[in-house]
């Protein structure tokens, strides 16, 4: 999608970029954490998420704060204090014409929110603080502590390490931590950050916390891995009437885990109404590749040699899922799994997976069914996702096995399937039909055929089906014929393919003619 | 001031909307009035519903905070129904512009729904 327009607020001196993401009655301030930027947040699926979500209740204002991101830079030995940062909220808000607003402080963005409303109060709508402290070394670290962040900032500002500081849960995602690398590189520079650092390491907003006349809500996670949980909680004991909602999870940036119960928490405080919450349910084809083994043992001489390929694997396998218009869910080193709108997309991506696998020295085994799950934050959940695993776990190397409901669904779309078993997985009330994929034979062999297929290989019901083809019957006038499902001919019809190794059915019906 | 005695005509919520008057604007509506809004973010199937004339009123306190322009240039009315057009302009320049159809009951607005659409 298109970003919206980054804009400039002049705050003195200094300009400040700012963009507007929707025009919901209720204008929001977003002021992020430590570091942002503006056109960065659209580029991962939880960020940008939240900000649709918040932008279908309200006008969201989000800016990066002066030194950061987009807005101009200042010197990094002077940064300016938190009061002077108000003033950059200030300015954003005359220049999106916004009289009063909601507050968003998210982390360090929550005392700068607090001073913000404790100082202009009818400017300030509410507050709305996650993440949050009020006193920087009782919440987040100790200046020991301080000391050693600064020290890994000095070492590795840029590759994303601190990730594993920031959302532990997001670390194994490697899409989310080259994200994070180029958040880091793109938000401030080193010496910046070790400034901001060490500016943020003296907040302490503690005493104008009883000066909050504003109605507020402060949302914390558990087991905030960055911010204490007590100390939100203390917060707002402090803060007049103010909500307090624990949320499970241990992330602490807001765009990260469950941001739909982080956005349905601010919608119900906003508007008093509880967000719909079937809207994320759907119906979807989920396909499962496991990396089963080398094609031959001792292929890959050193575990270097093994890393790279897998590497290359998971890079086509994100390529190939895309190319089929399906969603990756997740991409680890020994499977992948994605969710289609189509079960025909699903297989045949499937099948341009193993054919890649192949080419790298590699076999995989595919499992495929269809069934409703919930999305929610492009993560998918529900049993579907467990069946479609227990299916794959079934298949053998290089076999794409799919539920009946697949083949099914299906339909004619050119792809075969033969009868595989009836499997009973726990936790599922119903056997589940396993069908597997034959491979697709659109031209035919290169060499003669130098023996016509013996029909003789066929049982008889299929000698029986066989003889109706061809007369020319279709599938469903055979099964009034012979007084079976038309699913059952179908069945057979792909039996008697694969047996006599012919291409289509025509081909069968001329081999029975012949003979 | 009182204001709730004022008749909803298209010249009356012209002259509410462009003066950014929310109360006034409010004192239009029934008290089991419903504001109903599609747009991007909120489409035909979900669209978002205000519901009841304290909720409706807290809304247009809401919009009318902002320091933006609002021109109603068209009204058109027909029996119980008035429909207009309103665009708007914020100071950095972004527009919005609406649609909006008002069915009235004894004299005040029982449904509106407006559609509208933004720069970004």
């Amino acid at each position: 999608m298109k970003t919206p327009e980054t804009r400039y607020a002049r705050s003195g001196d200094i300009r400040i970029a700012y963009q507007v993401v929707g025009n919901g009655p209720t204008d929001l301030v977003f002021i992020p954490g430590f570091m942002s930027n503006l056109e960065l947040h659209w580029e991962d699926p939880g960020y940008s998420h939240l900000l649709h979500r918040l932008a279908a209740f309200t006008r969201v204002i989000q800016f990066d704060k002066r030194g950061t991101g987009l807005s101009d830079r200042v010197d990094a030995h002077h940064l300016p204090d938190l009061a002077t940062r108000i003033e950059d909220v200030h300015a954003v808000m005359d220049a999106a014409g916004s009289g009063r607003a909601v507050l968003l402080g998210a982390s360090e963005g929550a005392p700068m929110a607090i001073l913000f409303a404790a100082t202009y109060p009818q400017r300030t709508r509410a507050l709305v603080l996650y993440g949050a402290y009020a006193h920087f070394h009782s919440s987040v670290m100790g200046a020991k502590d301080v000391e050693a962040f600064i020290q890994q900032i000095e070492t590795s500002w840029g590759n994303g390490s601190s990730v594993l500081s920031f959302a532990p849960d997001q670390a194994r995602d490697e899409h989310f931590k080259d994200w994070w690398a180029r958040y880091e590189r793109m938000s401030v520079s080193p010496s910046a950050a070790i400034a901001l650092t060490r500016m943020n390491a003296a907040i302490d907003v503690r005493p104008i916390l009883r000066s909050v006349h504003v109605p507020t809500l402060v949302i914390h996670r558990s087991d905030d891995v960055r911010i204490s949980c007590a100390g939100a909680r203390h917060l707002a004991q402090e803060i007049e009437n103010a909500q307090f909602v624990e949320l499970p999870g241990r992330d602490h940036p807001i765009w990260t885990g469950d941001v739909d119960r982080i956005a349905n928490e601010i919608e119900e405080f906003l508007t008093g109404a509880r967000p719909q919450t079937d809207q994320d349910r759907l119906l979807a084809v989920i396909m499962v590749a496991r990396l089963a083994a080398p094609l031959q043992p001792g292929l890959f001489r050193s575990d270097s040699q093994w890393s790279e390929r897998v590497d290359h694997l998971q890079q086509t396998a994100r390529e190939t899922i895309d190319r089929h218009h399906g969603k990756t869910i997740t991409v680890e080193n020994d499977h992948v799994r994605a969710w289609f709108d189509s079960p025909t997309r699903a297989i045949r991506c499937a099948l341009a997976l193993r054919d890649n696998a192949d080419f790298l020295g590699f076999s995989l085994s595919v499992g495929v069914h269809a069934g409703e799950i919930t999305v929610r934050n492009d993560r998918a959940f529900g049993a579907a996702l467990y069946v479609a695993d227990c299916i794959a776990a079934l298949a053998g190397r290089d076999e794409i096995l799919v539920s009946a409901i697949v083949g099914d669904l299906a339909g004619a779309c050119g792809l075969h399937f033969i009868e595989r078993a009836m499997e009973q997985f726990d936790g599922i009330d119903m056997p589940v039909h396993i069908l597997a994929v034959m491979a697709e034979q659109h031209l035919e062999p290169l060499r003669r055929r130098i023996k016509a297929p013996d029909l003789h290989v066929l049982t008889s019901r299929e000698r029986e089906v066989l003889g109706l083809v061809a007369e020319g019957l279709s599938n469903p006038a055979i099964a009034r014929r012979l007084q079976l499902s038309d699913h059952t001919v179908k069945r057979h019809v792909a039996n008697i393919l694969l047996k006599l190794d012919l291409p289509t059915r025509a081909a069968a019906a001329a081999i029975s003619a012949k003979q | 001031m009182s204001t709730s005695t004022m008749e909803v005509t298209g010249a009356a919520l012209k002259s509410a909307i462009e003066s950014r008057n929310g109360r006034m604007l409010a004192s239009f509506y029934a008290d089991d009035a419903m504001l109903r809004v599609i747009d991007r973010n909120n489409p035909p199937s979900r669209p978002r519903e205000i519901r009841g004339q304290p909720a409706i009123a807290t809304f247009f306190d809401d919009i009318c905070s902002r320091a933006m322009t609002h021109e109603v240039a068209t009204s058109v009315a027909e029996g119980n129904h008035l429909a207009f057009t309103q665009a708007c302009a914020y100071p950095d320049g972004a527009k919005v512009f609406c649609l909006a159809m008002v069915e009235l009951s004894g004299g005040k607005i029982a449904r509106q729904t407006i559609v509208q659409a933004w720069d970004e």
